[in-house]
Formats: structure tokens, sequence, C-alpha cells
């Protein structure tokens, strides 16, 4: 069953996956259009099968697999990257409820705060200090110098 | 040309480009910023200026971009603009290795000659070299897209077969959108967001700079900082030193640069990453390029930059802007009533050469900044890694929020970045797809096009004849013959490896036996 972490198998399983869903979305309207994209979807193919088939062969002859280890003692590395993942997902989700420069703040603010190993007042209060003059810097030089319009806060009347 | 030479030498011209200089170090430096959208931004402000000196401050915002975006592809490995790609390949290895500061010197002395080279070009071999490109249509484009395609096997890592899926998948996302012969939906999946498509520099800092920021948070308990920052004194001596001592690879490169560049819709990215294969191929240490090469920085550097000043060739040529910045700035001159052409350079030929003498003139300038801001630039990686990770979400976001003012980008960047974050653990290199994505674009439009023309004749006479047609099927040949045959090199030389171990480890187990 281990086995099944090989890095071949996994990436001819994506690869399958990724034709798979890519050739549901083909038709045979408008060849010319479907000329590229068709190479690349039957390259993909052709190279899931190809690591498929060397999967295979490895395990035939018993080769050493190259195999993906998911160990125990890296899970608060996992944790630490999900982490991160979750806050970023909550910022975009938030950044046009609160405005983007407030939710910026937090989003800069929480996860550095979650990130320092030693929690220090001196660290706390310079990835707080460190997040603000980041957030006020990015301000002018994106809202004003460039025009970007971010998206603006519609829970309250706050900064663009 | 000695009149343009006067005209660029004035306090005003030189004043203006130093400022478009200096914005320009603002666009590359931040991801999302282009150079197309600093030269359209300047254009109001040149209104209230002489036309040598809006110019020239445009000019100057395009080939300073083209250099600093090397800086963020070195120090954080997310490619300013889409032409710093193949910087990264070895800028950020070298950042890695604590040569940050070497790795920015080079970058922006190798930047610096290209952009001489190509005002070079400018000045003394514009209507010969457009003999040339007028050479190229359609079916020769798509030739070159799959020429620059080979360059998978140079960036595929450990495994070719990876890199060649990794350019696939680039390819496939590229196709996302309206269709380009019939206006078809392709890969929208139903959602009417992706009819648009994605913007390109959204998709290159979600395959870059994402799995990038992912791989500092999880690096975070084992390290501070991206790496040690020492003083190096004479580092910059040293590395200009290390540049020139290569005149045939910066000829190649140069070279490389201003004719890719002369090639409308081509650009700088493509040109980066041909030189960057080329020298990768001749050289004799290819094998360390990708772990920290300097001439790796130096070769993509030195012919995106060679490209922007070439890329004016067919603008005040022809009246055919060669890049997009090059169309801004054309059409900042037909808004002064200028017509970019063959009569405006024999009408106004002093001030056509005033531009391309401040283009080289910007080149020197460069240089000089470069040098100065290269020790504080390269103490970034001293920032710790818990404020810079989050610093960098920041810009990545805004970068692909200001591309498009379009939510829709930041959610695709996002999930593509972690998307090829987790397919890195099984090996697939970001590389690949970012080429795919470049190349997606260049060579699907083209081949479509080719396609109706042997509409007219056969596939045949379109595809396989002509000198251009022909060369590039070679130099394909070849390409995909090398890669061929070094891979089968290293693969016979690992194996000779394996074997001289196992021998080793049988001999010792069997005399510890006896």
């Amino acid at each position: 069953m281990h086995r099944l972490m090989d890095r071949d198998f996994l990436s001819a399983a994506l690869l399958f996956v990724i034709g798979a869903v890519a050739l549901s979305q083909t038709s045979d309207d408008a060849p010319r259009d479907w000329v590229l994209p068709f190479l690349a979807i039957y390259a993909l193919l052709a190279i899931g099968a190809a690591l498929f088939l060397r999967f295979l062969l490895n395990s035939f002859v018993k080769n050493t697999p190259d195999l993906i280890r998911l160990l125990r003692a890296d899970t608060p590395i996992y944790t630490d990257v999900a982490v991160f993942c979750v806050v970023v997902l909550c910022w975009v989700l938030l950044m046009y409820g609160l405005g983007f420069w407030l939710a910026s703040f937090f989003m800069l603010s929480a996860t550095s705060l979650y990130l320092t190993r030693e929690k220090t007042t001196r660290n706390m209060a310079i990835n707080v200090v460190v997040s603000l003059g980041a957030c006020v810097v990015a301000y002018v030089v994106f809202l004003h110098v460039f025009y970007v319009p971010l998206p603006a806060a519609s829970w309250w009347a706050g900064l663009r | 040309m000695i009149d343009g030479l006067i005209m660029a030498f004035q306090p005003e011209v030189m004043l203006w480009m130093v400022v478009g200089i200096m914005m320009g170090m603002v666009v590359g430096t931040l991801p999302g910023l282009t150079a197309t959208m600093g030269t359209a931004l300047l254009v109001p402000f040149t209104f209230a200026l002489d036309t040598a000196s809006g110019i020239a401050m445009l000019g100057g915002l395009y080939v300073c971009a083209m250099f600093s975006d090397a800086i963020p592809a070195v120090l954080v490995n997310t490619p300013g603009t889409p032409a710093a790609m193949a910087t990264a390949f070895d800028g950020y290895p070298m950042t890695q290795q604590g040569r940050s500061q070497e790795a920015i010197v080079a970058a922006c002395f190798s930047s610096a000659l290209g952009t001489v080279f190509g005002a070079g070009c400018y000045l003394l071999l514009a209507w010969p070299m457009i003999e040339v490109a007028l050479k190229f249509g359609p079916p020769q484009f798509f030739w070159l897209g799959v020429f620059a395609l080979t360059i998978v096997g140079s960036v595929a890592g450990k495994s070719l077969l990876k890199g060649l899926a990794g350019g696939a998948i680039g390819i496939m996302i590229s196709c996302i959108g309206i269709s380009h012969a019939t206006e078809l939906s392709r890969f929208t999946f139903g959602i009417p967001e992706f009819r648009g498509g994605f913007s390109l520099v959204a998709a290159l800092i979600g395959v870059f700079a994402i799995p990038q920021i992912l791989l500092m948070v999880s690096e975070m308990r084992k390290k501070d900082f991206i790496a040690e920052y020492t003083r190096a004194p004479g580092v910059a001596l040293k590395t200009m030193k290390e540049v020139l001592s290569r005149p045939v690879h910066f000829i190649r490169s140069a070279s490389i640069g201003s004719f890719i560049g002369i090639l409308p819709g081509a650009g700088s990215p493509i040109a980066a990453l041909v030189s960057y294969n080329e020298a990768k191929r001749w050289s004799k240490d290819g094998k360390t390029f990708g772990q920290g090469n300097v001439h790796g920085v130096t070769a993509s550097e030195i012919a995106n930059n060679a490209a922007a000043p070439a890329s004016m060739i067919p603008m005040v040529t022809l009246g055919i802007p060669g890049s997009a910045p090059a169309a801004v700035i054309a059409g900042a001159l037909m808004l002064r009533g200028l017509n970019p052409g063959p009569e405006l350079f024999r009408s106004d030929g002093s001030l056509i050469y005033a531009f391309g003498w401040s283009l080289l003139i910007a080149g020197v300038v460069i240089f000089f900044l470069g040098i100065i801001f290269a020790p504080l630039l390269a103490r970034i990686i001293r920032i710790p890694l818990r404020l810079l990770a989050p610093m960098i979400m920041l810009l990545a976001v805004i970068g692909a929020y200001a591309i498009r003012n379009n939510i829709f980008d930041v959610y695709f960047m996002l999930c593509l970045g972690v998307f090829v974050f987790l397919i890195r653990k099984v090996d697939f290199h970001p590389g690949p797809i970012g080429l795919g994505l470049i190349l997606g674009p260049i060579i699907e439009p083209n081949l479509v096009q080719a396609t109706y023309m042997s509409d007219a004749s056969s596939v045949f006479n379109v595809f396989f004849t002509g000198a251009v047609n022909l060369t590039l099927i070679v130099l394909i040949v070849l390409s995909v013959g090398f890669v061929a045959w070094t891979r089968w090199k290293e693969g016979a030389e690992e194996g000779a490896q394996q074997n001289a171990q196992q021998g080793v480890e049988t001999r010792t187990n069997e005399l510890g036996v006896s």
C-alpha cells in the first residue's frame, strides 16, 4: 500500500486527472481552436502513461521506490503552512467587507505574530509596527502613485 | 546622429530620463506592475515636457524596469515582470548561497551592457535588422515559439518527463478563455469570469511567488532568514570582471536579445529564455546552471535589456511597435502629431537618434544606480522570514489585482500557487509551467493564423518552406537532440557512479565478513 506514495505513481495519477478534466471540456467545433489544447492534453496523458509504466516497472523489478515520506515530526510544519493559508484565505474573503488596507493590516499582523517563535513583547511590537508601516507605504505607492483601485470597505466608511 | 547626441545630452532631457529611470526602478521591483503600465501612467506627464525629454523619460522607465525586475527575482524568487523569469532560475539559488549582492551586481552590470548593445543596434543597425525581421510571419513566429519551448530541457529539474508535463500544463492554462479563431469558450467550466482568460502576470506570480512564500513558511522552524548576509568588499569589481571574462557569452546573449526584440510580439521574456538556454547549452559549466551560476543571471539580463531598445527599432522604422511599452511610446509620439515610421525618421531624424542616445545613456545610469543600491538591496535577505513572507504575500496580491483590477485574478493566482506548491513535492518544477504560460500566447495565435494561410496553399508550403522556417526547424531538431544527448549522458554518468558505489559497498561488506 505504501507504494502508492511513489512520486511517479502520484504524478501519473495527477496527470490523468488533469487530462481527463480537460478532455471533458473540449468539443469538436472549430478544430483550429483545439489544435494546441489537444496537443497539450495528449502530451499530458502520454507522459502520465509513461510515468505509470515506469512505476510498474520499478515495482516489478523491486527497485528502491521514490516515496514521499510524511513524518509525524513534520506535523508542526504542515500546521504552519495550513494556518498561513487559512489566514490568507480569510484576508482575501474579508477585504471587500473591511476594506483592503484594514484587512491587510490584520493579515500581516496575524501571520507574523503566529510565525514568531519567540513571542516576546519586543518581537510582537516589531511585528505590529512593521505591518502598519508596510500597509501605509503600500497605500501611498499603489493608491496615490499608481492609482490601483484596491477593494473599498463595504461594512464601514473606511479607507479604500 | 550627432545632432541627436547633442539633444540627448541637454540637461533637461537627462533630468527627465533619470526621473523615468527612478520610476522604472519602482515599477520593475514591484511584482505586478509592468513596464507597460508604468509608461502608460507617465504619458500624461510628458505633455508638459518637450518631445525629446518626454520620450527619454518613457524610454528610461522601460529599460530600467527591465533591470529592476531582476531584483525580486534574485532576492525572493519572484520575477518583477515576465522578462525576469529566467533570471530567477540562477539568481535565487545565488541568494540562498548568501551571494545576493553578487547576483544583483551581475544583473545590473549585464543589464547595462545589454541596454548599451541594444541601443547601439538601434543607432547603427536599425535598417538592416528590420529587413530580416520582415521575413517573420505567423509560421516563423510559431517555430520561434516551439524553439523557445525546447528550453524545457534546461529548466525541467530532475525529471525531463515532468518538465514536459509542466510545460503542457502551462500551455493548457494559457488556453483558458475565448479562443483566437472563432471566439469559442475553452476550459471555462461554465464560469463566466473564466471567459476573459487570466492575466499572465497574475499566473506567473502564482507559479513563482506563492509556492516560494509557502516554502518560506514551511522552513520557518529551521531558519530565520533566507540566507546569512555577509558584507563582501570588492564583490562588485570581481563580478564585473567575471561578466567581462566571457565576451562570446555577452555577444551571443545581446545578439539574441536584440534580434528577438525587433520581432513584434516576441519581446523580452522570450529573448531572456532563449538566451538562457543557449548560454547553458554552450557553457562548459552548463551543469551548474539552475544552481546559482552567475552566467545564468547575466544571460537572461543581457538579453532582456538588449531587447528593450531593439523593440523600438520596428516602431521608428516601420511604425510597428516591437513590444507593449514601445506601443505606448508610439502613442505618446502620435499624441504630439508625430507618426512613428519611415517618414518621422526622415523628417525628425535628430529626435529619433536622440531617443536612441537617451536609451544608451540610460544603460549607463542604470549601472551606477544598481552599483549604489546593490549592497542595500542585498540586505533584504536579512529581514526575518516571519515578516518577509506576509509582506511578499501582500505585494503578490496587490500585483495580481493591479493588472486588471480583477479580484478573480487574485483567486486564480492563489489557487495556482497552492497547486504548484503541492506538485513540487512530486518533483514538478515551476519553470516549465511558467514557460508554457509565456509561450502559449505566442505559439497559439501564430499557429491559428498559419493554418488559415495554409488554406490558400498547403500546410507544407506554409510551415516547411523558406529559409527562416527551415533554419528554425533545424535549430529545434538540434536543440531537442542536444537535450536528449545531455540527459542520456547525465543518466549514464549517474548510473556509473551508482554502480561504482555499490561495488565499493559490496567489497567493503565482503572484507568485513572475511
